[in-house]
């Protein structure tokens, strides 16, 4: 055997992807693609099923992250530097204002996609057992992209960082007892300054995607340790979808147990461990409807990343990334608006500081978190989730609702005003 | 599916060399390109020629640590400092009279504005949202001297002169600040220049302040255009940037002839007299530079009490050079050059002279002239005031005692309105109890009851 070949078969240890041992072996035998499993559902591929949120979420994050890294070489996070520095970036580094275009609007992106999929997995009742502490999981990662694209916000060290920061952060001193407490150990100080800046900076750059990492890893376990991601609803028979979610309830028996002789067949015990399963199983029938994750899945998985991509390069070459002038502690605009994610909470704020700025938000949070667990109808399909479905609507209509009056319908001293109208001073 | 990934990454492909293509042609490397083939053109030897062409495209920057700015206005104005491009079009032509500002010392945004760091022209010549500091139009560039020549006279900039002059002497500080002294029905001028954004804007509300700004409570002063001027010349020069040490010594100079000029303007001869020439109630000053040191004259000018408790000697409020130069006049006086001051004074000395003196500098300084006049005439316009006006002064003895006056000064005053229906008048008397200390109230009310006797002479 000639010793290229010996090196190739070394690091490709499979057979031929011609065979089906082949597939499956690309997958298991690949610590990148063994997260996936070595077959699919075939319905789970359908666009209109997951429209593919989680994967753009995960494709802007890697955006973020090689973009973010890319700028890192050319920051300092000390003022006024910074603000220098980010001019730089805009005037004389080469493809500056692209990188720094890319991972501005990725940011945005990424929160909206997270919303998006949340919004999702909630109309598809994806969150309903076996999948409960998955939605959880998630609903801490939508904190946590919220609180990175926070963090990124100072950095520039503009106006435009300046004032939201200052805004968003005073939103925060208003819960009870530990806001003022909270509000000083995040800016390292009462006000904005530089303390505040690495701060920032170091959550921003350290902290917060190493937490994403994490929780992203066991967001991705759990998929599959779940059973894959759920069928889609209109799979859903109406005594299968009764049956499907019993499996595991800890009052019902298991329809099957794990055995070697068993009809159903598991993704996690390797069919050598007896007692009820956790996840969802997989029914013989079913087996008929999955297909090898090479190539089907792989190529779609890649047409939403290179469509993610392309998405945001052509956005970042035609639309750059704001930079209004240094920060001035001096100088504040009128109105100061927090970043946009933030101005519905800023609206409602402005009605009242306490119930607006702490109780509403605090409440969603929560009551985000114990969906899984308030939601006890065990049915998936729309027709059986009507009150659910329009509770969640809700929700979301007064989110955007809010945060489209705050940023378009705001004025001088938080007076509603047309969107079109001229603010003397702004620019 | 491949086919979409396939038709996807081509996209991205095309947009990735979109970027760099984006990336790898500014403006400035074509305007670089022209001026080599402009040097090009002036070479004889072929040999240059080449060189000349071949150079390749690169940004010019001149960091300037000192004034905290970077200016890279020379990547594209290439011929700044090239005599043999005085002819040729922009953005190439010489700059003619540079010495000694060379751009390599002080860029070129200090002076003129616009955004040193930017590479395009939009943004370098700063007309562009969030840019504070746009190109300043030819007629207002020499207002910047004023950034670093913050006192004394600057050859070939009489209008800043003549700027700060109008400034302390109309009584401007009766209602706006500049560096923490001065009344607050205004706004604070102390930055005024930071952002050079608007000068035309500015000499227009000099010239009738309600036409740009209609409900402003500012008098009409009727300056005349060339006031106007330069009082936007000296806002635009006020701004408490950090200059390095290397541009703000530039204040350090002291001027003896400065100094002569500072040593008429606030009376000194009033007390003091140079070799026996001059009053006798306070020090000769004839040889004092060689008795004390440059620091002891100096503290002894911020603060004659702290030096001497109980010193007679008002506190002038004197900036750093104002203070040098009077010192380094000090040193070159002579009993004749006394005698000339003497001989020019327009009135006679009085022994009261010096307290009164005191009192008409602060009178000037607080800015009480800026509504009460410069004659004490009054009349700047207060609408729906009794009288419609700023009272005079001149007969404040006929309706107050003096210590009515001193506890107006002290407490301020609002004006009795006409028409109560109407709004409250605009101006009105603050309080300056906290500005003035009593002593300085008290030399006031002396000053102004100096000249109600001598109306009474009359």
């Amino acid at each position: 055997m000639n010793p290229i070949q010996d090196l190739w078969q070394s690091i490709v240890r499979r057979d031929p992807l011609s065979t089906d041992k082949g597939k499956s072996e690309l997958v298991f035998l690949n610590v990148w693609l063994h997260i996936h499993p070595a077959k699919v559902k075939r319905e789970n591929l359908k666009l209109k099923h997951t429209w593919y949120l989680g994967f753009i979420t995960f494709f802007l994050f890697l955006i973020l992250v090689t973009t973010g890294v890319a700028l890192m070489f050319y920051y300092r996070p000390n003022a006024p530097q910074a603000y220098q520095d980010v001019k730089d970036l805009q005037f004389v580094v080469f493809l500056g204002p692209f990188l720094r275009n890319m991972h501005r609007w990725a940011a945005h992106g990424m929160v909206i996609s997270v919303f998006f999929h949340m919004c999702r997995v909630f109309y598809t009742g994806s969150y309903k057992r076996p999948r409960q502490f998955n939605w959880m999981i998630g609903v801490f990662l939508f904190l946590v992209t919220l609180g990175l694209s926070f963090t990124g916000y100072l950095l520039p060290w503009d106006q435009l960082a300046f004032w939201a920061i200052t805004v968003g952060t005073n939103i925060g001193s208003y819960a009870p007892l530990v806001g003022k407490q909270l509000r000083e150990l995040l800016l390292g100080g009462h006000s904005v300054g530089e303390a505040a800046l690495l701060r920032f900076y170091v959550l921003h750059v350290a902290v917060l995607p190493g937490v994403m990492v994490l929780l992203t890893m066991v967001h991705f376990w759990r998929v599959r340790k779940d059973g894959g991601l759920s069928r889609p609803v209109w799979k859903l028979e109406p005594e299968k979808a009764e049956k499907l979610v019993t499996i595991g309830a800890p009052e019902a028996p298991a329809p099957l147990s794990v055995a070697l002789a068993s009809k159903d067949k598991t993704y996690g015990l390797m069919e050598v461990v007896t007692g009820k399963p956790i996840f969802e199983t997989v029914t013989a029938e079913e087996e008929e409807d999955t297909t090898f994750s090479y190539p089907y899945a792989f190529f779609r998985e890649a047409v939403a990343l290179m469509a993610t991509v392309t998405g945001v390069m052509a956005i970042s070459l035609f639309w750059n990334a704001p930079l209004e002038e240094l920060a001035n502690p001096a100088k504040t605009p009128n109105p100061a608006k927090a970043p946009w994610y933030f101005l519905g909470l800023q609206e409602l704020v402005s009605h009242s500081a306490l119930l607006g700025g702490v109780v509403v938000p605090a409440l969603a949070v929560l009551a985000l978190l114990a969906v899984p667990y308030l939601d006890t109808n065990p049915s998936r399909r729309p027709a059986d989730r009507k009150w659910a479905n329009r509770a969640f609507t809700i929700f979301v209509v007064v989110n955007v609702v809010l945060i489209v009056v705050g940023t378009f319908f705001r004025g001088p001293g938080w007076a509603l005003v047309a969107p079109w109208t001229h603010i003397s001073g702004a620019e | 599916m491949p086919q979409f990934f396939f038709a996807l990454s081509l996209i991205g492909l095309v947009l990735i060399l979109a970027a760099v293509w984006q990336a790898s042609t500014p403006t400035w490397k074509t305007y670089q390109r022209d001026f080599h083939q402009l040097e090009a053109q002036g070479e004889p030897n072929s040999l240059a020629k080449a060189a000349a062409l071949a150079t390749p495209p690169v940004i010019h920057q001149v960091l300037l640590t000192g004034l905290q700015r970077v200016d890279r206005c020379t990547t594209c104005h290439l011929g700044v400092d090239d005599p043999t491009m005085k002819n040729a079009a922009q953005p190439f032509r010489f700059h003619p009279n540079l010495a000694p500002h060379t751009p390599a010392k002080f860029g070129c945004t200090i002076c003129h504005g616009g955004q040193g760091l930017a590479t395009d022209k939009a943004n370098a010549h700063g007309r562009v949202p969030f840019w504070q500091e746009p190109l300043l139009p030819k007629d207002y560039i020499r207002a910047s001297c004023g950034r670093c020549h913050k006192e004394g006279e600057v050859p070939g900039v009489p209008e800043l002169t003549e700027g700060r002059r109008l400034f302390e002497t109309q009584g401007c500080r009766g209602c706006h600040k500049l560096n923490g002294v001065g009344g607050s029905i205004g706004p604070d001028l102390t930055e005024e220049g930071a952002s050079r954004r608007f000068p035309e804007w500015l000499e227009r509300h000099f010239l009738t302040p309600s036409a740009v700004s209609p409900s402003s409570p500012m008098p009409n002063f009727n300056f005349t255009k060339e006031q106007a001027r330069a009082l936007t010349y000296y806002m635009l020069s006020l701004t408490s940037e950090e200059m390095g040490t290397y541009y703000s010594s530039v204040r350090l100079i002291p001027s003896a002839s400065y100094g002569r000029e500072l040593f008429v303007e606030k009376n000194c001869i009033a007390c003091h007299n140079i070799g026996g020439v001059g009053a006798k109630n306070g020090p000769d000053l004839l040889g004092v530079t060689k008795q004390h040191s440059t620091g002891w004259l100096d503290e002894q000018l911020v603060n004659p009490e702290l030096v001497y408790p109980g010193s007679i000697m008002p506190a002038y409020d004197l900036a750093t050079n104002a203070r040098k130069a009077i010192v380094a006049y000090m040193a070159s006086a002579t009993p004749d050059d006394a005698q000339l001051i003497l001989s020019q004074r327009a009135k006679p000395l009085t022994p009261q002279d010096a307290a009164i003196e005191a009192g008409k500098q602060n009178f000037s300084r607080f800015g009480c002239v800026g509504c009460h006049g410069l004659q004490l005439q009054g009349g700047v316009p207060n609408p729906n005031s009794q009288g419609g006006e700023v009272p005079s002064l001149l007969h404040a003895s006929d309706d107050y005692t003096k210590e009515e006056v001193i506890t107006i000064i002290r407490n301020g005053k609002v004006p009795p309105t006409e028409n109560t229906a109407k709004p409250a008048p605009p101006l009105y008397m603050p309080s300056w109890k906290s500005v003035l200390s009593d002593e300085d109230i008290n030399r006031i009310a002396d000053y102004l009851w100096s000249l109600q006797k001598k109306k009474d002479g009359w």
